[in-house]
């Protein structure tokens, strides 16, 4: 109890953000807070789980989700607005998705959250033990006004973790909040899967915490009508020898907003750091807006690289000529073209299953948008 | 069913590109069965003919008219075109990431020849042969369009395309460079297959005679500034082996 109003004090201590932050410059907390009343902490409910394995086949045996979480786990580089507010929120909404040692799984596991359609809170921890070898596809649906997703916890040593967050409730807004420490050795590829929404703010953490670690932050983010998706994006480096790459697409039609900023920190005493980063914004209209600002703090001089880039453009003349020559309509290239840009990132998420799921899930949002 | 119209009439085709003119009045027809051949310079208006005949949207036509079994195709729009039975195998195909192989032939075959012809087993033993044909390995289907492919494996998948796509017309621009000697056999075998015995007409754009020596064409045309000034059989193209192109190029007498 202790811990909750601690949530909540330390949230309604907080001053509103300032929009000269790097992650509040595109999206002011104001838009993506429940009720606009900043003072307001909602009493939000708890959304309904499911966890399945795509083969149903194979028993779930040494991952589940328990009712709980672990206290003071929040990363210290995350932001305490979002953290707290979500933690706050959720105050009824507390599970840890734990998984034991040695577990590997054949098939992609997939969690399904459906959030109702009242204002929903979650706070899932991770607790991944060592040595385990999944895939984990998330997938938030439903049609709740506002939905808080704060996820916390840790991937074991030696883990390989395929991770895919799949954003595609019907309308309102999604606020979601990653703050997860990445163990020895470890091998994590989290992807991001946002197509739904009118608005989303995400606030992705990670922190390269032991040696070793390696980590693939992956979007593939489709927005339409007058949706306006925000993901910002952090990867700390604190140890040694470790290794992250953050690549990342948009495709942006009709009115609507695309944003992704990313900060890559490489703290000093991180030697041997490789990091980079690059946004790729594809523009489907001419109202479109895709805005990307990468960004690199490195306090170590002893790194084998740290880059950035960013790249804006409409769809490629020559690859639409193309594909009209191989008798695609107009239409049909585009949106040959638009599937085949965030196919680029999808395809980078995890196995073959995993991708043949996500490939199939992208076209019905693709078609789902043109309807 | 053959027509008594050609495949192909282009007649005096003027065009350009942003107010600097290319073609000079191009005059060509081509007969159901035949192929022909034309050469040029770099910058003597080949890829631009060919990128007129298919449509490209960064050329103006000033005058003249392109006719494909009779149908006008400058009204029409690229997928029109390649839906009537256009096609060009491009000099620099396109590399589409994140669009599978697979995918994109079906699709294409889908969209040219119909849906039934991109499905069934029938579909796959076309695909299994045509890849064989041309020494294609299965792997081939699960990459992306043109995707790290070597300038061979480009030109070979182009011609892939040809033969799954079976057109009415197959426009070839430069399909020969960027090949070696192996390459130009395998890919003349598949345009030999595509084209002839069929009412079908091809026109190899090339400014080598080496793929003529494995294609035999029907006719040859030399094209210098946008006009076409000698035609002539199959020996025209070792003559401009041997003696270059200036002869023409400075004698307007021996223009055809």
């Amino acid at each position: 109890m202790g811990e909750i109003m601690d949530s909540a004090s330390l949230y309604k201590s907080l001053d509103e953000p300032d929009r000269a932050d790097h992650l509040w410059k595109y999206t002011p907390w104001r838009r993506v807070h429940p009720s606009g009343d900043l003072n307001e902490i909602p009493d939000a409910s708890a959304p309904k789980f499911g966890l399945t394995c795509l083969d149903e086949n194979i028993a779930l045996v040494g991952i589940s989700i328990e009712e709980g979480g672990v206290d003071g786990e929040i990363l210290t580089e995350s932001d305490k607005v979002t953290a707290s507010f979500i933690k706050a929120a959720a105050r009824d909404s507390v599970f840890t998705l734990r998984v034991e040692n040695n577990f590997i799984a054949s098939s992609p596991i997939i969690l399904d959250i459906d959030t109702g359609d009242s204002d929903c809170a979650l706070h899932l921890t991770l607790d991944i033990g060592r040595n385990c070898e999944f895939e984990l596809i998330t997938q938030i649906s439903g049609s709740a006004p506002w939905t808080g997703f704060l996820r916390t916890g840790t991937v074991g040593n030696g883990s390989i973790l395929n991770d895919v967050v799949i954003g595609h409730t019907d309308s309102g807004t999604l606020l979601r909040v990653d703050s997860i420490s990445i163990g020895r050795d470890a091998q994590v590829k989290t992807g991001t899967v946002s197509s739904g929404s009118d608005n989303t703010k995400s606030d992705l953490r990670y922190k390269m915490a032991d040696t070793g670690g390696h980590l693939n932050v992956l979007g593939s983010v489709l927005s339409a009508h007058d949706m306006h998706l925000d993901h910002h994006i952090e990867i700390h480096h604190e140890a040694p020898e470790t290794f992250s790459r953050l690549n990342w697409h948009s495709a942006c039609g009709g009115n609507s907003r695309t944003v992704g900023t990313g900060m890559l920190r490489v703290s000093k005493g991180a030697r041997g750091a490789d990091a980079g980063q690059l946004f790729h914004n594809l523009l489907l209209s001419d109202k479109a807006k895709a805005d990307s600002i990468p960004e690199l703090e490195v306090s170590e001089h002893d790194v084998v690289g740290c880059g950035h880039g960013t790249a804006n453009g409409p769809v490629d003349e020559d690859q639409m000529f193309y594909l009209e020559s191989r008798g695609f309509d107009t239409e049909e290239a585009k949106d040959a073209l638009i599937a085949a840009f965030l196919n680029t990132t999808l395809v980078e998420m995890g196995s073959e299953a995993l991708h043949h799921w996500l490939a199939k899930h992208l076209q019905d949002e693709l078609d789902d948008l043109k309807s | 069913m053959a027509s008594d119209k050609p495949v192909l009439e282009i007649s005096n085709l003027h065009a350009g590109i942003d107010d600097t003119p290319i073609l000079r009045g191009i005059n060509l027809e081509i007969p159901a069965g035949e192929i022909h051949a034309i050469m040029g310079r770099n910058g003597s208006g080949k890829t631009t003919t060919a990128n007129i005949i298919m449509g490209h949207p960064d050329f103006d036509v000033t005058d003249g008219s392109v006719e494909l079994d009779g149908e006008d195709l400058l009204e029409m729009e690229p997928w029109e075109r390649a839906r009537e039975g256009v096609f060009l195998s491009f000099q620099y195909p396109q590399a589409v990431p994140g669009l599978q192989v697979g995918n994109f032939l079906r699709k294409s075959v889908a969209a040219i020849r119909g849906e039934d012809a991109a499905k069934g087993a029938e579909f796959r033993k076309t695909l299994k042969d045509a890849m064989t044909e041309l020494d294609i390995d299965r792997s081939f289907l699960g990459r992306y369009v043109n995707d790290g492919f070597s300038g061979g494996e480009k030109k070979r998948f182009e011609i892939l395309q040809l033969m799954l796509l079976q057109p009415k017309l197959a426009i070839l621009d430069e399909t020969d460079s960027g090949l070696d000697i192996d390459g130009i056999r395998t890919v003349a075998k598949g345009i030999n297959a595509a084209v002839r015995n069929s009412d079908s007409g091809a026109l190899i754009i090339t400014h080598y005679s080496r793929i003529l020596e494995h294609i035999q064409p029907d006719k040859v045309h030399v094209l210098i500034k946008g006009k076409i000034v000698k035609s002539g059989g199959p020996e025209l193209a070792l003559e401009l082996e041997e003696r270059g192109y200036d002869w023409l190029e400075n004698d307007p007498e021996q223009s055809a």
